[in-house]
């Protein structure tokens, strides 16, 4: 009947079908064949906790037709760790699995739940990963997962050249803009125990890697003005030392001159700039910006800009 | 409740013609929610089970804030919710599956919209205490984080589910507060957002995670309200929509879960509503009912109530208010919340 059923290998185990919830169940049995039938020997074989070959190859399978049932993946995890089989093995199975299923995230966890068994870096890690953000650089869960990978084997010092030849591909990658300041500034962060916010000001920063950041940026903008991760980076590493937007003030102006309306080549230029003029007290100009922003250049969130033009307005007694 | 997608498409119509004034088609998205049980003769329903508990919640708060309360069986949803519940207090996502903290908040919360929280003393295989110990035991003493179930996996979805349940179940004090606040500030991002875990990327849905588990701890004090907002307010693209990440594709779940956060930091006017209504409403299938991530995609059951949660949100004609920490109708939450009087 099945291919569980025929099998010599099962042929001891009474399988238990889907509890349907009840004598008035919102959920009721279809299950079609194949997934239902080894799904029923799964919680048979779950019932007796057996831990056995059969069993792992029984999750590999129910696996392959549906990875987000988190319940077969904390049974598997146990059954490998106690039957000791070879996780190296494990996760070259594993990467047929998240080439496959790419949104899910149970792969990943499972990831990390071996990998923490394995005492160095397998010399596949790395390439494999890279295989992965070549289908999706922003695949959130592998982006997670490799935050882990390089907390835990201490990785912090490949990690810049690889981020820097993901942006070269695409610059507007925030994921990878977001690595870029786990790796620069998180290994600062990590050993204070949380006593500093991930973007709070640390004044232990050396400050040749603050310049080497802000050029680094620099560039990036100028290749497109018009992308908000790296301006939001520029601001983010500026807090973290101290530094004043005005420092950057004539960089800034060279994407968004008041005096020509209409050659702005990045909103984001103009709202760094209204904070910049703020802060020299030009509130005249950065209500100006703002009011470019509100008016032409990001109209969608005209009631933000407006927000921010009426707080400079409260600090003058007279507008 | 099925996770099946379709039939529909988000502003299919006969002929494609999509008219100037897009209305909210309440009755077609109540029948097609209804719909949903009698799907089961399809893969799609059985592979999703794993979520079904989760479904059962997304689509009974949609039928609730469309002003539909008694559009389900009252008594089968909490006789399947029942049913999917463990010796040990938790959850799983359908009768079966190992408890999980996800399940077990959506079990809260679904017994407590239909008003039946006292059947987990009553007929539960483990009454109020014990679900609140399951969930209080996944809180790691050390970093105030919450795992999901014993497999450890740890993310700040867990952490505000844990949060949002215990305080339905008036239980907070089973957990230590302050380290979860103090875990979720770790997750804070130099760009104003928060991510899974400390360190990672900023995500509108981590941050509606992490804002609600602060509002339900009384510390939205600790949130830069000006930068959080402007990051969330820059989420909205020019067709109205919203995406989650920056250069990121607009999708309708996250008219929730930005519109949501920017609500509870008092800023959901920073972005256009009119013109995400306007999205929302191009993703619905105004013939069969349900709403898609996108016009033209299929619609489902998750869309379909991020969907409508977004419209009441920024008070669409017609819909009943939704709470923006719990994303249960508001008059639910203060039932049990005990604030009868606000």
């Amino acid at each position: 009947m099945g291919k569980y059923s025929d099998s010599d290998e099962w042929v001891d185990v009474v399988p238990i079908p889907q509890d349907d919830g009840g004598p008035n169940p919102l959920a009721a049995i279809a299950y079609t064949e194949e997934y239902s039938e080894a799904m029923s020997y799964l919680r048979a074989a779950m019932a007796k906790n057996e831990k056995s070959d059969r069993a792992l190859k029984l999750t590999e399978e129910i696996i392959r037709m549906n990875p987000a049932h988190y319940t077969v993946w904390l049974y598997r995890a146990d059954m490998l760790f106690s039957l000791q089989k070879d996780l190296l093995e494990e996760l070259e199975w594993l990467n047929t699995v998240a080439l496959k299923h790419t949104k899910n995230f149970q792969i990943w966890h499972h990831r990390q739940v071996v990998m923490s068994h394995i005492p160095t870096l397998p010399p596949r890690e790395t390439a494999f990963l890279a295989l992965m953000f070549a289908k999706d650089a922003k695949n959130y869960h592998v982006w997670s997962y490799r935050q882990w990978l390089v907390r835990h084997f201490s990785l912090w010092d490949s990690e810049l050249p690889y981020i820097e030849s993901l942006l070269q591909i695409d610059v507007r990658n925030n994921s990878a803009w977001n690595h870029r300041w786990f790796v620069v500034f998180a290994r600062h962060t990590d050993s204070k125990k949380h006593s500093i916010k991930n973007g709070d000001a640390d004044s232990d920063v050396p400050l040749e890697i603050i310049e080497r950041e802000v050029e680094y940026t620099k560039a990036a903008i100028s290749t497109a003005p018009q992308n908000q991760s790296p301006w939001n980076y520029l601001r983010g590493v500026l807090r973290k030392k101290g530094i004043g937007l005005v420092e950057l003030k004539g960089f800034a102006e060279q994407y968004a001159d008041l005096e020509k309306e209409d050659e702005v080549r990045s909103s984001h230029a103009l709202d760094f700039l209204a904070d910049v003029y703020a802060a020299e007290e030009h509130k005249e100009r950065s209500g100006k910006a703002l009011e470019l922003l509100a008016r032409r250049y990001d109209p969608i969130r005209k009631n933000y800009w407006d927000y921010r033009r009426s707080l400079l307005a409260l600090d003058q007694v007279s507008a | 409740m099925s996770l099946v997608s379709g039939p529909g498409r988000g502003g299919a119509s006969a002929g494609g013609h999509v008219p100037d004034e897009l209305k909210l088609v309440v009755e077609k998205h109540v029948e097609y929610i209804q719909s949903l049980d009698t799907r089961q003769d399809e893969l799609e329903y059985w592979l999703t089970e794993h979520l079904r508990l989760n479904g059962v919640y997304w689509g009974l708060t949609a039928l609730h804030l469309l002003g539909h309360p008694d559009a389900l069986s009252r008594l089968a949803t909490i006789d399947f919710i029942l049913s999917c519940q463990h010796e040990n207090g938790g959850f799983g996502a359908a009768p079966g599956h190992d408890a999980h903290m996800l399940y077990t908040v959506s079990a809260v919360q679904i017994l407590g919209t239909v008003d039946a929280l006292e059947e987990l003393d009553r007929r539960g295989k483990a009454g109020t205490e014990k679900v609140g110990k399951y969930i209080a035991d996944l809180q790691n003493q050390e970093t105030g984080s919450f795992a999901g179930d014993q497999w450890g996996e740890t993310d700040t979805r867990f952490l505000y589910g844990a949060l949002n349940a215990l305080s339905l179940l008036h239980m907070l004090r089973l957990v230590n507060v302050s380290k979860a606040v103090t875990h979720i500030q770790a997750c804070a991002n130099f760009d104003g957002g928060y991510g899974v875990s400390p360190g990672a990327e900023s995500h509108a849905g981590q941050i509606f995670t992490c804002v609600a588990a602060l509002a339900i701890a009384g510390r939205l004090d600790l949130v830069d309200k000006d930068r959080l907002g402007g990051w969330l307010s820059e989420r909205q693209v020019p067709n109205g929509g919203l995406n989650g990440r920056p250069e990121k594709v607009e999708d309708v779940c996250y008219s929730w879960w930005v519109g949501s956060s920017l609500a509870m930091i008092d800023r959901l006017h920073w972005i256009n509503g009119d013109k995400l209504a306007q999205f929302i409403l191009r993703c619905q299938d105004p013939d069969k009912g349900g709403i898609a991530d996108r016009p033209g995609d299929m619609v489902d059951v998750f869309h379909t109530h991020f969907g409508i949660a977004g419209l009441s949100l920024i008070g669409f004609p017609g819909l009943i208010a939704v709470d923006p920490i719990y994303c249960m109708p508001r008059e639910v939450t203060k039932r049990l919340l005990g604030k009868l009087n606000t």
